[in-house]
């Protein structure tokens, strides 16, 4: 697999959990990875009915404003996203697309966006992190509960899971 | 969720075909999207789909008149309704109609995988369904009731009024009469022709798979039982369960359906919570449930619960009047499917066919003609060609002698009529004084 991805925080968003998320990227997809200078909160995202932020309006953005020096984008941010029809997304990117979400907001309870993420919800954000990276690669869920392309139910299931993909999963994103 | 379905999503907000669009994808699902009822409806013309995801507030079309109409025209396809908080009354309303579930908007992203995995299961239960039924059609592999024998006109005149009413029906008669047939169509006439005709041979099944099959089960009731699993009653809804050689089930199994019938409820096994079922149960068996009943063997009470109407299929050696005709429709099926032109069969293999007993009853008539279709050279099958089915009779050597041919043909009728000398008399068209007489002169005798 070519290529190399650019880790974006949006907002505020503590720095260890983007710099975990591209060594994670290194070691488990074998990809460069670096962290990018981070952009404003994404005040045109939020939807004042729900009072949270639109996951598709914020990856159309993203999608629409070119960073030089890197082929995919996964923006880390600390807001409640959404999909419209579903309540909340953990994460969201199209398969094959550009850009991927990933939001440290429903992934524990003890979190302060100045402080480093607990051990628990860093495990969490690498894991969701690294699916919806792997959703960019095309890859699709996976059946075997063991694989990070698995789709988890919850958090309790997100925690089940290892921080690896299963042999046939690994092999396409080869 | 192993199971791939196709998927289609209709709502008029583009943002919401959009996400679902992408979501669906992820999992390996194939999706398309409509816009509208309309453009829904010119898709499904199309092709099939395995489930469709509405919206129930559209313009001009509204979900629940999409609904209505894919339940009448697509009754294999399963319908979820989607609709927005405050609006849960129409949810019931889909419900009532048909609908498979309703989603309120906005909803958690594991709830919809989980009515996901509910529609794969149904699936997946009516793919089994089908395959049952294939079966028993390869089985009987005559696609409809054939005769003009007053045996069989007697019959079809009784499936009509029989699917008048909804009680229970036991059709009994020996092995390849037809009786899977005559239960199709009592079902096709009935109100519950749109429901599932489920055919299940109690025969074939052993105890414990007929019991999970019939009831379902929860997750975890016994080893095996990964997921929540719907029964055959339960998802027959409003249809008519069959089941064939009803005299084999277990006496447990005869109290557990006893009670069914007479409560319409049934509990899926590791469930303590009934489940309303609407079905009718039309039986079957080969075997004298009465003489099985006297004999304790079968419970009398059940006996009774399936047994209020009873349908009565005569083996073919008493309409042998038909033989001619099914071996019609027999050599042109044979013909067609073997591409070969068999069309004929000589007066002396019809005969040879009209003597033979038929203890196979129709169904071996039919595989007769298929194996003589499919060895014939010629257009023609003469008595040779049926020279496997056996027996004295069917040589040609048939007595040219006309008073030993009747001699043969009293005493054939006899047996048919178990020695009843009203009834033979009847078959021969004589009276009982002359067929005494018959049987004084050619000095025939009731075999011990
Ligand atoms: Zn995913
Ligand atoms: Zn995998």
């Amino acid at each position: 697999m070519n290529g190399s991805i650019g880790v974006l925080p949006i907002g505020k968003v503590p720095e260890t959990a983007c710099s975990a998320v591209a060594a994670h990227v290194r070691s488990v997809l074998g990809l460069e990875a670096a962290v990018l200078a981070p952009l404003a909160e994404p005040d045109y995202a939020f939807d004042r009915n729900r009072m949270q932020y639109n996951a598709a309006t914020i990856l159309r953005t993203l999608e629409a404003m070119p960073v030089p020096g890197c082929t995919k984008i996964v923006a880390v941010l600390n807001v409640d996203l959404f999909v419209p029809v579903f309540t909340h997304v953990f994460g969201e990117a199209r398969e094959g697309g550009p850009c991927a979400l990933v939001s440290l907001y429903r992934l524990g309870q003890d979190l302060h966006p100045e402080r480093p993420p607990g051990p628990q919800i860093l495990d969490r954000l690498l894991k969701v992190a690294l699916h919806e990276a792997a959703h960019l690669f095309d890859l699709v869920h996976c059946f075997d509960d063991q694989c990070l392309m698995h789709f988890s139910m919850d958090l309790e299931a997100l925690d089940r899971l290892p921080l690896s993909f299963c042999p046939t999963c690994k092999a396409l994103l080869k | 969720m192993q199971e791939k379905l196709k998927i289609m999503v209709v709502d008029d907000e583009q943002i919401v075909r959009e996400s679902l669009y992408q979501w669906f994808k992820k999992f390996s699902h194939v999706v398309e999207t409509a816009a509208s009822g309309f453009e829904a409806l010119e898709k499904l013309e199309k092709v099939p789909f395995d489930v469709l995801f509405v919206d129930i507030k559209m313009p001009k079309m509204s979900g629940l008149e999409l609904l209505e109409r894919v339940k009448q025209e697509y009754p294999d396809t399963s319908v979820v309704i989607i609709t927005a908080y405050g609006s849960i009354a129409s949810a019931v309303d889909a419900m009532k109609m048909g609908a498979s579930d309703y989603l309120l908007k906005p909803f958690r992203p594991d709830q919809m995988t989980l009515v996901l995995e509910k529609i794969a299961g149904q699936r997946e239960l009516l793919g089994k369904y089908r395959y049952v039924k294939g079966l028993l059609a390869e089985k009987t592999r005559f696609d409809n009731i054939i005769g003009q024998s007053e045996a069989m006109q007697v019959i079809f005149d009784l499936i009509p009024e029989v699917a008048q009413s909804d009680s229970s029906v036991l059709i009994t008669g020996e092995t390849g009469t037809g009786k899977e047939l005559v239960a199709k169509a009592i079902h096709a006439k009935s109100h519950r022709a749109n429901s599932p005709f489920i055919a299940i041979n109690c025969g074939a099944m052993p105890e414990s798979l007929l019991e999970s099959e019939l009831f379902g089960h929860q997750k975890g009731a016994f080893t095996g039982a990964d997921k929540n699993r719907k029964g055959f009653l339960e998802v027959i809804s409003g249809g008519t369960l069959f089941l064939d050689e009803i005299g084999e089930i277990s006496a447990k199994m005869q109290v557990d359906l006893l009670r069914v019938l007479e409560e319409k409820k049934i509990l899926r096994i590791g469930e303590r919570h009934p489940i309303d079922v609407d079905f009718r149960l039309i039986s079957s068996t080969l075997r004298d449930l009465e003489k099985e009943v006297a004999e304790g063997r079968f419970r009398e009470d059940f006996f009774y619960r399936i047994n209020v109407i009873r349908l009565e299929i005569p083996p073919l050696r008493k309409r042998r009047d038909d033989i001619p005709l099914l071996i019609r429709h027999f050599l042109r099926k044979y013909s067609h499917e073997t591409t070969k032109q068999v069309d004929h069969v000589t007066n002396e293999a019809l005969e040879c066919l009209k003597q033979y007993p038929w203890p196979g009853n129709v169904r071996e008539l039919e595989n007769a003609i298929e194996r003589a279709v499919v060895l014939s050279k010629s257009r023609t099958l003469d008595a040779q060609d049926f020279a496997f089915l056996g027996g004295a009779r069917l040589r040609p050597d048939r007595p040219r002698d006309l008073r030993e041919m009747e001699k043969r043909h009293v005493e054939e009728i006899l047996q048919e009529e178990d020695w009843n000398i009203s009834h033979a008399a009847q078959a021969l068209g004589i009276n009982r004084v002359t067929l005494h007489k018959m049987i004084k002169r050619y000095g025939l005798k009731r075999p011990e």
